[in-house]
């Protein structure tokens, strides 16, 4: 309980470090926020594109797929929010020695470099991200019960944990290769593909990115919460690709950490 | 322009360098393909054709539009024009007599050769996949004007993304502001939707901004998506927006040079 609590201070320091900077560059907080506020308006704009001239896509209508797509999102903002600035920038500083200071600090090596920033504009874009959730359940006359809504929230969290995981795995490459460029796009083309419905997906594009990658798993199964409600096998097969996810990125870092030579002499 | 010759050379080099960020898009480019393949098929298997094209013409659309931003697309030109202002290496540029619009703009077409010959490659590994569904029209003359739309397209490409580069002249970081840009030229420049499946009313707006000259012009020239006339009047439009750009880079580099403090020796 007491590493519970000192994990705790740590992580509500840096939050509270995060929300001061946020506040004193305002205009960059602006900026930022328009920016994933615009991207979420673009690929809500494309589905409305298709849906004016098709009824349902895989099976699915356009509030069904708006609410996956925002799910997806509120996945993503989540994980921006939360973990983005801290990971992408492990890369950079296990590259240039900078990664020294996240070791002399007083807790996990991993947990002190992926949760040093909060990025504000993407929590507040997680707000319109679930908004669009809401109106799409609304549109759809779907009533979810305090049951369903946990379930949800649980599977949304489950999803940023696979997230994260990858994008660890990713940036731990950085201990061998010296160079995670193309990382952050590598990250985003694969999200598309969780916007996409299962249904869509077929033969080896349905074994790669269903089974293999849970790229598509990460969206669809808390979506199908809300939508169908509770089903064993999709959240069953969600917890099992968290734990596998998350247990392979632990591993990979901490093979990764052993190579790290630092930067002193 | 012997001077912008070597600089064309000495471009082709540098990013012959970088073969491998390229050879990392053109993976990133065979994925996008698969979203946009999964995507739209599912949305096809409901009806034979979606705004009056069938499942063939809007791939092919897709798949044009993705090898003209290998040929003809900004990537990062707007970054390295801001980090030459940011560390001070423009400095060197006002010393001698080069224009540095045309400076850079032969080093960003000899990042297009290196960068085309790559998605030409990128190409030749999906069409296997893919060619039972190209659809390609026949008539000559979508060539003899697409070329010089391409030309076009590129040179307002690479203006708008001079223009964003020389912010670096009053804000210190201009990637919120470029990634801003990238939302609005994704979606308004047809990347992501044919911008003919737009309502009629918007298409009428949208065809008047440069964002529609970006991508969607050339390629809805070479896809048959749109007839001569349109294309003629298109070519007036978007050489009028060429010319305004190129007159508003020029205005925006004298503007950022009178706040431009040159410091060192």
């Amino acid at each position: 309980m007491s590493t519970l609590a000192h994990y705790s201070r740590i992580w509500l320091a840096s939050a509270r470090y995060s929300l001061v900077r946020a506040t004193m560059f305002r205009g960059d907080l602006f900026i930022w926020a328009s920016v994933e506020l615009l991207w979420i308006f673009v690929n809500v704009t494309m589905v409305g594109v298709i849906y004016s001239h098709t009824a349902l896509v895989a099976g699915w209508s356009l509030y069904q797929m708006l609410l996956l797509v925002g799910t997806s999102m509120l996945i993503q903002r989540f994980l921006m929010g939360f973990f983005w600035s801290g990971i992408f920038e492990m890369g950079r500083n296990v590259r240039s020695g900078l990664f020294d200071f996240v070791l002399a600090q007083p807790g996990d090596p991993l947990f002190m470099a992926s949760t040093r920033k909060l990025e504000l504009d993407g929590l507040l874009n997680a707000v319109v991200a679930a908004g669009l959730v809401a109106y799409s359940a609304h549109k759809l006359g779907l009533h979810p019960g305090v049951g369903d809504l946990a379930l949800y929230a649980a599977m949304v969290a489950c999803g940023v944990v696979i997230h994260y995981s990858a994008l660890v795995m990713a940036m731990s490459l950085a201990f061998w290769i010296t160079s995670s460029q193309g990382v952050e796009g590598s990250y985003f083309t694969l999200m598309e593909f969780s916007r996409l419905p299962r249904e869509a997906f077929k033969g080896v594009a349905s074994f790669v990115f269903v089974w293999l990658l849970p790229v598509v798993v990460v969206s669809n199964a808390p979506a199908r919460a809300i939508l169908r409600g509770f089903q064993a096998s999709w959240a069953l097969g969600l917890c099992a690709a968290t734990v596998a996810w998350l247990f392979l990125a632990v591993f990979l870092f901490r093979r990764g950490l052993r190579r790290y030579t630092s930067a002193s002499s | 322009m012997t001077k912008y010759g070597q600089s064309f050379l000495i471009g082709l080099q540098s990013n012959l360098v970088y073969r491998w960020n390229f050879g990392v898009r053109s993976i990133f480019w065979f994925f996008h393909l698969l979203v946009v393949y999964i995507l739209w098929g599912a949305a096809y298997a409901g009806s034979p054709a979606i705004g009056g094209y069938s499942f063939a013409q809007t791939l092919t659309y897709f798949v044009v539009v993705f090898v003209l931003q290998f040929f003809i697309g900004a990537f990062n030109e707007d970054y390295q024009i801001s980090e030459d202002i940011r560390n001070g290496l423009i400095n060197q540029f006002l010393l001698k007599p080069i224009n540095y619009y045309a400076y850079r703009l032969s080093v960003f077409t000899a990042a297009r050769v290196v960068s085309g010959a790559f998605g030409v490659l990128a190409l030749l590994v999906a069409l296997p996949f893919f060619h039972h569904y190209l659809a390609l029209p026949p008539e000559g003359w979508r060539l003899a004007l697409g070329l010089p739309a391409m030309v076009l397209t590129a040179l307002i490409q690479f203006s708008i993304a001079y223009c964003f580069g020389l912010l670096a002249f009053w804000f210190l970081d201009i990637q919120g502001f470029v990634i801003l840009s990238m939302a609005v030229e994704t979606l308004l420049g047809g990347q992501i939707v044919p911008l003919d499946l737009l309502p009629p009313g918007v298409f009428q707006v949208v065809r008047f901004l440069p964002f529609f000259y970006q991508a969607y012009f050339p390629a809805a020239i070479l896809t048959g998506r749109q007839g001569f006339d349109f294309a003629l009047q298109g070519l007036a439009i978007q050489a009028a927006w060429a010319f305004l750009l190129v007159g508003l880079a020029e205005f925006v580099w004298r503007r950022g040079l009178k706040h431009h403090t040159a410091a060192g020796g």
